[in-house]
């Protein structure tokens, strides 16, 4: 048992950390969020260079070839900035995706040009009324020797931007994993407004053509490439909770402790610092939630267990911390022109991505129950 | 970073649960659902001494005492293991006290208890708190007095669990009444319980049997002063935050919920879903319920490993060991609710009642639960230091 981290693992996480600090200041979110979209290209091509968008992509494309607990690492950096680069679907959701299942040839289509940052991937997981992205609405149609999808993906972030959309469609009742070109014909991209501004945007599809270059996986094995998706999305969506709500703590403890009311800073009142310290331990135990879902071989029993275990917590964190830290610096906390509020928007469009925590709960719930029965079955058997 | 148990530690694990097994004979078992349920009657001490002699007691010792300086995270191991079997082992002896006289105490003790703890034949019982001094530990007033070349204590103190059983109570008494700080002028002592002028009383609380002791006019020769004179304040702080460490144990609480769940899958609710019955399992609520307890008690249970990592790299710090202890001591009583519900109705059936659902264990926990909420130190003195050392926001003085 060891929770220390590796050399290359603390190298990865001074190197984020260290670029993030430095390019990721107030002036500058609130330069991006005055543009178009909120999306830093300049931060984005300086992760690019260091090497960063690659850590968890094999040498063999041009990457560091480092396991994802450690791309998690440069995730929650991320998360403590709100910096405006979408490393959760592009490189959590779509490039580990491609990587693990995708063919050789498609691998080198599209992951070199992502590490270098000359194009981006992303990911599509939910439907309108389907968070869950292994039971989708979205379907193909055979059609001469190809076939044509329709369907409805939306919240898709950066689709504008990106080379390919990774999504699940079915084949009748097979489920099939597909990297479509979102600027294809029959395919309408709408913008979105999310509560963070991050850029997403509906698609819809109206017959587009599909041929098998653009799939990925189908049946069984798409079964797995897209539950692959969803863990590894789930865990990094609570690696950057974990970001986010550190960042949010931290904020909290330092202004209540120059806020002066009464005559001695607020810090000082136990109803202020109890408040503070149950934030402490939410955020100390999502941590270690988060080491657990993103370390644990998937291959283990436990695994899935622990991913809506990390998922869980990170909803209810990012929940009673946000809203600890807004209430515990008053008026400030809600106004624009000081920086938590980013953070608090984050936070909830964490907790509701995917799904809220409730919905996690059950399904651990149903897996409890599932393996309780078996064993009671086996004990006796009917 | 790998959080998951090597081979050797998990085999570890499954010897003390084979061991404990066959430990907790039915007559031990008997004996801990009556009247001696918190240990000190002759079949716990025929099972501690067991212990002893097979050398689980001092395993955990430096190699110096015969130990096998086994480190933190199996010293969790065994004490989960040992807790999980209900067995009541004297923790604040073998792992609190002990290895601080086995440091500061003079030749003759250390032959004279030390070794004795060691072979699971001593009790130790922990005389700190007093009516007047609880959470505010430091302002005690028991006191010990020079007369002659001896001590002289007298003084009360209360909730001396195993004050009823121990061979020694391990006391603190103020020393110097004149000192600058009341932390200050505070020694410790070991007072056997056979001195003329040690007495007890029961206190019967919701959950378990504990005693008010009473010290009159007790001599003691200057042996059985231990550690700096003046100076015990550092030896109690330090004892506790060893003490903490083990308050919130994952073991007991994942047992329960073993449990639970197992008798929820094996029992009618009533109705059927096609042609099985519905089990208590298969309704939607109670699925809550357990992955509730599941998710908080995974977390307990890395929260407690990651303190024993942490131990072994000497890198514990006080905000951690205080936010273990306050969301261990809050995990217990949620998860205990939460699992009563599950049981309904019966499981406010005590466990000599006819109908009793896993033999009364949750009505008893849930009794008993709510003591580690303040006991070894309040949740507000936890939080006060979580905020200080944690997130270093200042404290009112």
């Amino acid at each position: 048992m060891d929770f220390s981290l590796s050399e290359e693992q603390r190298d990865v996480q001074q190197l984020a950390a260290k670029i993030l600090a430095r390019e990721v200041t107030v002036d500058r979110l609130k330069a991006i969020e005055a543009g178009a979209d909120r999306f830093d290209e300049a931060l984005w091509l300086q992760l690019a260079e260091a090497g960063l968008l690659g850590v968890a992509i094999d040498e063999a494309w041009g990457g560091m070839g480092f396991d994802f607990e450690t791309l998690c690492l440069l995730i929650e950096e991320v998360g403590k900035t709100v910096a405006a680069v979408p490393v959760v679907p592009v490189l959590a959701s779509a490039a580990l995706t491609l990587q693990q299942f995708a063919t050789a040839q498609q691998c080198e289509r599209w992951l070199p040009g992502l590490v270098r940052g000359e194009l981006l991937l992303t990911a599509s997981l939910t439907e309108p009324g389907r968070d869950n992205p292994c039971s989708p609405a979205t379907r193909l149609e055979s059609a001469g020797g190809g076939w044509k999808l329709h369907g409805h993906k939306h919240m898709v972030v950066c689709a504008d931007r990106a080379s390919a959309v990774l999504l699940s469609a079915c084949i009748e009742d097979e489920l099939v994993l597909l990297a479509i070109n979102p600027t294809a014909p029959h395919v309408k991209i709408v913008p979105q407004h999310v509560t963070t501004g991050e850029p997403q945007f509906s698609l819809v599809f109206d017959g587009a053509s599909i041929t098998d270059d653009d799939i990925i996986a189908r049946g069984a094995n798409a079964q797995c490439a897209v539950q692959s998706m969803l863990q590894h999305t789930l865990v990094a969506n609570s690696v950057m909770t974990l970001g986010v709500t550190d960042t949010m703590l931290k904020m909290t403890a330092a202004y209540t402790a120059q806020r002066e009311q009464f005559g001695r800073p607020i810090a000082t009142f136990q109803a202020v610092s109890h408040r503070a310290a149950d934030a402490y331990i939410d955020v100390q135990n999502l941590r270690l939630a988060c080491q657990q879902a993103a370390s644990l071989p998937r291959a283990r029993a436990d695994a899935a267990e622990a991913v809506l275990i990390a998922k869980i917590w990170a909803s209810d964190v990012a929940h009673r911390v946000s809203q600890s830290s807004q209430h515990l610096h008053g008026g400030i906390g809600v106004d624009r022109d000081y920086p938590l509020f980013r953070f608090c928007l984050w936070a909830k469009q964490l907790e509701l991505t995917l799904g809220g925590g409730n919905s996690y709960l059950t399904a651990l719930g149903d897996a409890i129950a599932a393996a309780f029965k078996q064993r009671a079955a086996i004990v006796a058997p009917a | 970073m790998n959080i998951t148990l090597t081979p050797e530690q998990l085999a570890l694990r499954d010897d003390i649960r084979d061991y404990m097994a066959r430990l907790m004979t039915p007559a031990l078992l008997a004996e801990l659902q009556g009247e001696q349920r918190e240990g000190g009657g002759p079949e716990h001490r025929k099972a501690l001494k067991q212990m002893g002699a097979d050398g689980w007691v001092v395993r955990s010792w430096p190699r110096e005492y015969g130990g096998q300086d086994a480190g933190p995270i199996e010293q969790y191991i065994f004490c989960d293991e040992v807790i999980r079997a209900g067995f009541p082992y004297p923790f604040l002896t073998t792992d609190g006290v002990g290895p601080v006289l086995a440091e500061v105490a003079s030749e003759e003790i250390r032959h004279s208890v030390v070794d004795p703890i060691l072979r699971g034949e001593c009790i130790i019982a922990i005389g700190y708190s007093e009516p007047a001094a609880g959470t505010d530990l430091a302002s005690l007033t028991t006191r010990a007095e020079r007369s002659g070349d001896k001590w002289l204590i007298n003084g009360q103190k209360i909730w001396t669990s195993y004050g009823n059983v121990a061979d020694y109570v391990w006391l603190a008494a103020r020393t110097d009444p004149h000192a600058a700080k009341k932390h200050h002028g505070i020694s410790m002592f070991l007072v056997p319980t056979s001195s003329p002028g040690f007495s007890f009383t029961p206190i019967n609380t919701l959950g378990v049997r504990t005693n008010a002791t009473y010290y009159e006019n007790i001599e003691l020769e200057d042996k059985w002063q231990v550690g700096p004179l003046n100076q015990g304040w550092r030896m109690i702080t330090e004892q506790l935050n060893r003490e903490r460490l083990s308050l919130v144990n994952h073991g007991p609480c994942e047992l329960l919920y073993e449990r639970v769940a197992t008798w929820a899958a094996q029992t009618d609710a009533g109705g059927s879903a096609g042609s099985s019955p519905v089990k208590v399992i298969d309704l939607p609520w109670v699925r809550t319920n357990l992955a509730r307890v599941k998710s908080g008690l995974e977390i307990l249970r890395l929260v407690c490993f990651k303190q024993a990592w942490s131990m072994s790299h000497s890198s514990l710090d006080m905000a951690q060991a205080s936010a273990a202890k306050i969301y261990g001591s809050e995990f217990f009583v949620e998860a205990w609710r939460l699992l009563l519900e599950i049981v309904g109705q019966a499981g406010a059936l005590r466990h000599d009642s006819e109908g009793a659902v896993l033999q009364g264990v949750l009505e008893h926990r849930y009794r008993s639960g709510s003591v580690l909420t303040f006991g070894g130190g309040t949740n507000e003195v936890q939080r006060d230091i979580v905020a200080a050392a944690g997130l270093l926001m200042p404290r009112y003085r």
